[in-house]
């Protein structure tokens, strides 16, 4: 297509498209033809009748203008009131525009356009966040609007420093994002390096997070989340006032924040909504249930197949009863379950909710019961997969949970061939491994890997608000203090 | 992501090379003992295991449908019967859950060391594993008492060691113990005996051992003396003459040593607290002058208790109250003098008590009756 703002142009390129408009709107006096260019269903008609098209059929003093250039000046300087209107020469631009939603009034003789900003399209409204709720907080959540999430991140954040920079990313998809940073406190250098990341994204469509995800994460082949994504305005505000920096992509109802670390994964509104005592309690047992999921049914197995003289007299014996006449090994045993659960969990996020539940009641219970009365599995099993299963589930970052599931197999593998040797194999494998991580120039275990002593009061243990007087140091190397 | 792969590949297989080695057997193929007995006679060492047989926890009948099983080896040594029975047994059997271990009197009498050696060499064995001598009987008859009529000999010993832990703080006659202890030649070892009642067992005191072989018992009397010279004592009633009944609610020993010219006197501090259980007597024993005259007689029936030991042990000259390890600590240097002949100045020791305590408490509905 030729480059050259023009309507004929634009009719004969858009000509299969019936939801795209281009219409001539003739003024009678001056003998002028403009033509409107818009998206039917991404534009408010009404807005635009009576913003935008009353002026040119009842405005006498653009009807007075005798050419094109003097409307355009006209209208620019007020004769159409819009808060958003723009000249715009480039066709490139002026397709990004109209496509996402806003109106183009197309003048051929001066090759130009100029854009007003109507869009109005079927959205969500802001509603309770699905993953994040907390009892005690704010209760709004990102939407897949863009521009509503950064006024929800403004609306928390009244900064003159607050900068809400515009990308676009997709050679077809052009996806709108925001890089969301407080300029007096985000280090630049990671600034520009995630902006220089998005601007050499180059692919078709950006049509899920992962797209996203795994351009800007730093070591791709780890399974751990390296990058957060979070529901909530209010913590996406908590972590800028922090030196992170959030992106806000157009159509994804979450925000990504950066640099992330582990134990910002573990961290949960609710940790910071209770008493510091009862948040670091919850986040204790968060700690405590990452542990459980992750080791439990390695350890299982480690202990009853290899050194069963780890476990105490009388749970041995209650073990050893409750595996009598089963088949299947022990390691068969959790890792046929590990799977079956795998297989529940991905049944009931696909089936609607109501046919979900019966199928869990049917899975978990029925099934469950039938194999342990049929000595296919050992009681014992059952319970070890279910609290490792339920313990997953605390995790606050679905990522992270998704990331210990995997690795748990791993666990179970290893223990399964080596007992407490191969889980001690596989436990040294993954903390080199998350030790080697580094996301931006920050580990991956900062702060818990930090020498500095202010860091480490929001990590295993929340201390109360008023300790939290630095910012973490190797996110903002400059302007640390919070408060005094 | 190559390199991952193939790393994920390897370590298993290299796990799955080496875990021929390291004994893979699953759980329910194995027969935990709980319980072992040693026993000793002309022909030799005989070894008794005693573990649960059976599907356990039966969830229709609800009940425990397993039941208790002995086996038996015998061998020339204690490992030579514990391969026996190893062998004669149909499942892998596992002593890495032995809880308690029976040591016959004859056995005992034929060396603790014999029967400890092989057990201390096993890397699974737990080392908290309680040890005792079956008085006057052998630890196999003891064991099949213990399990005829539908009787749990492990609840049996369960309880045993409860009541211990009931009176005492810690419990010395656990299998590393006993090893630390056999260490030091000169001192006498101390393991509780057991006595077979019929309503189960007993623990009445101490079995005294010299040189590694069994030598005495010692009465329950001298055996809570040395429980207070050893300063393990958590709980003792005292019942005094004048119908008066007491606990001792905290107990602080301390030895002291001195040396002069090879001759040792040891001062044995103690200082307790009771609280009154029991008046039986209209005597005002609540006024000040009372409850002085209660401290003075309490103290005069724990230095008789504190005797009894001093006395056994001046007249055998067994160590049996550790007296060579309170002297090399405190006298380091002049130990090298007395550790060649120890026994021989065992006979000679000056003992002093100094006994202090206080009736505490429990005042509350005085003695108005």
């Amino acid at each position: 297509m030729e480059k050259i703002i023009n309507s004929k142009i634009l009719k004969e390129h858009f000509s299969k498209s019936i939801d795209v408009v281009i219409r001539p709107i003739k003024i009678t006096q001056n003998n002028i033809t403009v033509h409107i260019f818009g998206v039917d269903g991404l534009i408010n008609t009404e807005l635009f009748d009576r913003a935008i098209l009353q002026s040119f059929k009842f405005d006498k003093n653009l009807n007075d203008c005798r050419t094109e250039r003097a409307m355009m000046d006209y209208l620019l300087s007020g004769g159409a009131y819009h808060v958003f209107t723009k000249e715009e020469t480039d066709m490139d631009l002026l397709l990004r525009y109209v496509l996402s939603g806003m109106i183009g009034i197309i003048f051929d003789q001066e090759k130009k356009a100029i854009i007003y900003d109507i869009r109005s399209f079927e959205k969500r409204s802001i509603s309770e966040p699905a993953e994040e709720g907390v009892l005690k907080g704010a209760k709004d959540s990102f939407i897949e609007v863009m521009r509503i999430n950064t006024a929800l991140i403004r609306r928390r954040i009244r900064s003159e420093y607050l900068v809400v920079e515009s990308l676009n990313v997709g050679r077809v998809s052009k996806t709108d994002m925001s890089l969301v940073y407080i300029s007096n406190i985000a280090n630049m250098d990671t600034v520009n390096k995630i902006r220089d990341k998005i601007n050499s994204i180059d692919i078709d469509n950006i049509s899920t997070p992962a797209f996203i995800e795994e351009y800007l994460i730093e070591n791709k082949k780890s399974l751990f989340p390296q990058i957060m994504y979070t529901q909530r305005p209010d913590r996406v505000a908590a972590n800028l006032s922090d030196g992170r920096i959030a992106l806000v992509v157009d159509g994804i109802p979450f925000v990504y924040l950066l640099p992330c670390q582990l134990p910002m994964l573990m961290q949960s509104p609710e940790d910071y909504a209770n008493h510091f005592l009862i948040g670091s309690s919850l986040r204790v047992i968060r700690y405590l249930s990452m542990v459980v999921t992750l080791f439990l049914p390695a350890f299982y197995i480690a202990a009853t197949t290899y050194q069963n003289q780890m476990l105490p007299v009388e749970l041995a014996l209650s073990t050893q009863a409750a595996k009598q006449n089963v088949p299947f090994s022990s390691a068969a045993e959790v890792l046929g379950l590990l799977i079956s659960f795998e297989i529940l969990i991905e049944a009931g996020l696909r089936l609607p909710k109501t046919v979900g539940t019966a199928m869990s009641i049917l899975g978990g219970l029925v099934v469950g019961q039938s194999a342990v009365s049929a000595k296919l599995v050992s009681p014992a099993v059952v319970v070890i997969i279910a609290i490792a299963g339920i313990s997953g589930f605390i995790m606050p970052n679905q990522d992270l949970s998704s990331a210990i599931r995997v690795y748990r197999f791993i666990l179970s593998v290893l223990a399964a061939v080596g007992g407490f040797f191969g889980l001690a194999v596989g436990l040294i494998l993954l903390i080199v491994h998350l030790c080697s991580l580094d996301n931006y120039g920050v580990a991956y275990l900062s702060p818990f890997v930090d020498v500095d002593e202010s860091n480490h009061r929001d990590t295993l243990m929340r201390f109360p608000i008023k300790y939290f007087t630095k910012r973490p140091q190797k996110i903002v190397p400059k302007n640390r203090i919070k408060q005094k | 992501m190559k390199k991952i792969i193939l790393l994920l590949l390897f370590i298993p297989l290299v796990l799955w090379g080496c875990s021929h080695d390291m004994n893979r057997r699953e759980l329910d193929e194995i027969s935990l003992i709980q319980v072992l007995g040693i026993d000793y006679s002309s022909e030799g060492y005989t070894l008794s295991g005693l573990y649960k047989s059976g599907g356990g926890t039966d969830s229709e009948a609800g009940g425990d449908s397993s039941s208790e099983e002995v086996v038996q080896g015998t061998g020339k040594t204690p490992y030579e019967a514990y391969e026996d029975l190893k062998h004669k047994h149909k499942k892998n059997l596992s002593i890495a859950h032995v809880g308690y271990l029976l040591i016959g009197e004859e056995a005992a009498k034929n060396g603790l060391n014999l029967c400890l050696d092989f057990l201390s060499r096993d890397e699974t064995v737990k080392m908290e594993l309680l040890i005792y001598v079956t008085r006057n009987s052998d630890a196999l008859d003891f064991i099949k008492n213990g399990i005829e009529d539908k009787k749990t000999i492990q609840e049996d010993l369960e309880a045993i060691s409860q009541k211990q832990q009931e009176f005492l703080t810690r419990n010395d006659n656990t299998l590393v113990s006993i090893l630390n202890d056999m260490k030091r030649s000169q001192s006498s070892i101390l393991i509780p005996y057991l006595l077979s009642e019929e309503s189960g067992f007993l623990i009445e005191g101490y079995t005294v051992f010299d040189r590694l072989k069994l030598k005495d018992y010692l009465d329950r009397e001298t055996s809570w003396g040395i429980n207070f010279i050893k300063d393990i004592v958590r709980s003792f009633p005292i019942y005094l003459d004048n119908g008066v009944g007491l606990s001792l609610s905290y107990s602080k020993a301390k030895l002291k040593s001195h040396l002069e010219n090879k001759q040792i006197k040891v001062t044995i501090k103690l200082d307790f607290e009771t609280l009154i259980k029991e008046v039986n007597t209209n005597a005002d024993i609540f006024s000040k002058e009372g409850l002085i005259l209660l401290s003075e007689e309490q103290n005069k029936y724990i230095t008789k208790l504190l005797e009894k030991p001093v006395n056994y042990s001046l007249a055998t000259g067994l160590d049996i109250l550790q007296l060579a390890r309170l002297v090399e600590n405190q006298h380091h240097k002049k130990w090298k003098d007395f550790e060649e002949n120890w026994p021989e100045y065992l006979y000679d020791v000056q003992y002093e008590f100094d006994v202090h305590s206080k009736v505490s408490k429990s005042f509350i509905m005085g003695n108005e009756r």
